[in-house]
């Protein structure tokens, strides 16, 4: 008996959302020995997480809170994925979205809200734009490979934000610690009364979730970068201006970082400080690939993941697991759906 | 034959009852108490009477009543500092106090310690305890939301009615650190490997130096910024490059042992280098180059804030000046590079053999100095304090003034050198 592993000639629809259940569910089930292990009742705990993230409505509004940053990145990654191009940079123009957005929230407060809270999104979008042509530039004229480039400018704009955190910027009535003064009234995104969504910045998400959905399959311009992401020698041979699609698409996986930067800076935080996100850019890789590179699947897994980070504090608070419990959690199930994806390009078969 | 006994006892009572009653009857003249006097006893007696209920009520309140604390922590419990100290001082109180139940989520991100604190109010949490500077603002927002919870945030300046702060502060033990450093380095050139350019690390980088000055005023404290809280590999760059520089003390505020254990493999190849440790005991990692450090006691802090609020002296409406600035006195802090052993016994010698002119004491020993301003600064009264003018910066200006003594608020957002550290500290 031997098995024979072929790749797919067709990757079915239905399959791949099949086989993404099977992964999630495996996942279940290795972590429930793992929970058996530390004497808990799995059930419970899966019950615990789910309604600390969708259940209750407190749950609920702060999954959404962490679903706006993580899709607005995720939405841009899998733009300039789809081109293969390997942004990992998302973290730095988020950062450089934020700071900027620092600045015009600090030194243009005088402005009424409706002009300067448009000004911050679109400053913020520059920002992480302008970040993203660094390597952008790099790649298309040098050569230089952009997971290395776009990485390390994600050191160089923390160490920016620090600069400014715990020199120039800092807060001169804030007893020396490193952050920035709050930002005026006006220059802060408006809120859902009672919770934390920055209401401005979901629809900016939303919104942002249908028109990649028209560029990618109704224009031109999306099947260019399907070609280019396809094969890139056919799209040099078809004559599509392989430079373009490349810049297009880093401009918006960094303009979207951006805005996302402005999310936090000015509807969470409300000043500048070394801590402005928790590896947010990172995250969104994972989820643009669960997503499947495609607008509403990555819509879902931005929700789904975003609920996945705000329910495992319930193994803190609820269940007093420790932090390292949720880091399992997680990890395992990243681990088995990507693990599974395997299964979606290949086949396995057993011949006699 | 016990029940003879007890009716004699009760029949011994009654027929007593009755003669004393017979006897007050007869004797005190009732005429001679005018009526307002009775009155006015009877009234005192019925108000005693009242508060003896309202305090029983108060009491048995007390027993059954459970104060429920969480702490939120930055780090995971198993770090090597910061968090850790605080997680000690957690379980010493929860084991203390049988009034008392903890809860503790760790390793959480700033953006999500909103959250946390939340979950835990949800849960029934009437006590929160936020241990990092960066919940300052989530600290205050959710105690506006949340009235009746008391709120304690760590490090911070921010308070209302139900927030109060507390810190745990070591510029004396750095002093200390600073005048055996000073006495020991052969080279003049002592070493400070620091974290981040703000108030709480220059404040320490300064006592240690005026330690340095006091005993040994051609030396320089030379300061590397690594511009983080836990990095070993900064540390220990950042520890060679200075002992490379001629560098043979090192003193650091970061969060990992590195120096101690870069100290410890120099001194094994022969080349003596003296370090100090921070936060926890590290005699371990270099039980032949600590000479000393400073350890916290966040225990102490944290069972002074829970038994008040458990009595009542703290309520969710007296906060707002509630500020622990916890130092030697208090007993938050504590000498050395493990518990109960202030200074490491193998440089003991050293320190006794070096003997200086001090302006205050005359001839002495540096151990000597070191224990007694130790016992001062232990002092009910705090009879002396390591900030005590004239003090002058790195440009010669005179900071502190002949005599006087820098204030909380000095201290608490300096951003200057004393004159003999050789560093620089961003510009704001």
């Amino acid at each position: 008996m031997r098995i024979r592993i072929r790749k797919r000639v067709v990757e079915s629809k239905r399959k791949i959302i099949l086989i993404k259940i099977i992964a999630v569910l495996s996942a279940l089930l290795a972590d429930a020995i793992i929970f058996l292990f530390m004497n808990v009742d799995p059930l419970r705990a899966y019950y615990e997480i789910l309604r600390a993230a969708f259940l209750t409505e407190y749950g609920l509004t702060e999954t959404i809170v962490k679903f706006i940053p993580l899709a607005l990145i995720s939405f841009g990654l899998m733009v300039v994925f789809k081109a293969q191009t390997w942004n990992i940079g998302a973290e730095g123009q988020l950062l450089m979205g934020a700071i900027v957005t620092t600045w015009v929230a600090l030194n243009l407060g005088f402005l009424p809200s409706y002009i300067i809270i448009p000004l911050m999104y679109f400053s913020g979008f520059i920002a992480g734009l302008s970040w993203a042509l660094i390597p952008s530039f790099l790649k298309i004229k040098l050569h230089v490979n952009e997971v290395l480039t776009t990485f390390m400018m994600n050191l160089i704009a923390q160490k920016i934000l620090e600069y400014f955190v715990y020199g120039p910027w800092r807060d001169p009535h804030g007893w020396g610690f490193p952050q920035t003064a709050m930002f005026p009234e006006n220059a802060r995104l408006p809120i859902l009364p009672g919770t934390r969504i920055h209401y401005t910045t979901l629809l900016l998400a939303l919104a942002t979730c249908f028109i990649l959905y028209v560029l990618i399959w109704k224009t031109t311009i999306g099947y260019e970068i399907k070609v280019v992401g396809g094969n890139i020698e056919a799209a040099r041979y078809a004559g599509i201006n392989i430079a373009k699609i490349v810049f297009l698409t880093m401009i918006i996986s960094g303009g979207l970082a951006g805005l996302a930067g402005v999310g936090e800076v000015g509807g969470i935080k409300f000043r500048l400080n070394p801590n402005v996100s928790p590896g947010y850019g990172y995250t969104g890789i994972v989820i643009a690939w669960l997503g499947g590179l495609n607008p509403l699947g990555v819509a879902i897994a931005a929700f789904l993941y975003s609920g996945l980070l705000v329910g495992g504090d319930a193994l803190q608070v609820a269940m007093r697991l420790p932090q390292a419990t949720i880091n399992i959690f997680n990890g395992s199930i990243l681990f088995f759906i990507l693990a599974f994806d395997f299964f979606t390009r290949y086949e396995i078969k057993l011949e006699r | 034959m016990a029940n003879k006994n007890t009716t004699i006892l009760i029949v011994a009572f009654i027929v007593g009852l009755l003669v004393g009653t017979a006897i007050g009857y007869f004797i005190p003249n009732p005429g001679t108490v005018p009526k307002s006097e009775y009155d006015n006893l009877k009234n005192q007696l019925q108000e005693k009477e009242a508060l003896i209920s309202q305090l029983q009520d108060k009491l048995s309140k007390l027993e059954g009543k459970k104060i429920k604390a969480a702490f939120i922590y930055v780090g995971p419990i198993g770090d090597y500092g910061w968090t850790h100290a605080h997680d000690v001082g957690r379980r010493y109180v929860d084991q203390k106090f049988d009034w008392l139940e903890t809860a503790y989520a760790e390793s959480v991100p700033e953006s999500d310690a909103a959250r946390y604190i939340e979950r835990f109010i949800k849960e029934g949490y009437n006590v929160i305890f936020t241990t990092s500077f960066g919940y300052m603002d989530p600290t205050i927002d959710l105690s506006k939301k949340y009235p009746n919870v008391l709120f304690f945030h760590c490090s911070g300046y921010k308070r209302s009615k139900n927030v109060g702060t507390y810190f745990a502060e070591f510029y004396q033990i750095y002093y200390l650190n600073g005048l055996m450093a000073g006495a020991l380095t052969k080279t003049n050139k002592v070493g400070y490997v620091a974290a981040y350019p703000i108030p709480e690390v220059v404040r320490h980088i300064n006592a240690f130096a005026l330690g340095v000055k006091e005993v040994n005023p051609n030396a320089k404290v030379y300061v590397r910024w690594i511009f983080s809280w836990f990095d070993p590999n900064k540390a220990k760059e950042a520890a060679e490059a200075l002992i490379s520089e001629g560098v043979d003390t090192l003193a650091f505020t970061e969060d990992s042992p590195t120096v101690v254990q870069v100290g410890q493999q120099h001194t094994k190849e022969g080349k003596q280098i003296y370090t100090f440790a921070h936060y926890s005991p590290m005699l371990k990692y270099g039980p032949d180059t600590v000479v000393s450090g400073q350890l916290v006691h966040w225990e102490i802090i944290y069972q002074d804030i829970l038994m008040k609020i458990y009595l009542g002296i703290y309520n969710n409406t007296n906060l707002q000046n509630v500020d622990y600035w916890w130092m030697l006195r208090e007993g938050a802090v504590e000498l050395g590079a493990d518990f109960g052993v202030p200074i490491n016994p193998k440089f003991v010698p050293e320190l006794k053999n070096k003997v200086l002119d001090h302006p205050q004491f005359g001839k002495i020993s540096v151990y000597d100095l070191v224990m007694k301003r130790l016992a001062q600064m232990k002092e009910e009264t705090v009879l002396f304090d390591p900030f005590t003018g004239p003090i002058k910066d790195q440009n010669g200006v005179l900071k502190i003034p002949a005599g006087e003594r820098a204030s909380h608020d000095l201290l608490w957002s300096i951003q200057w050198f004393v004159d003999n550290v050789v560093g620089e500290i961003p510009k704001q």
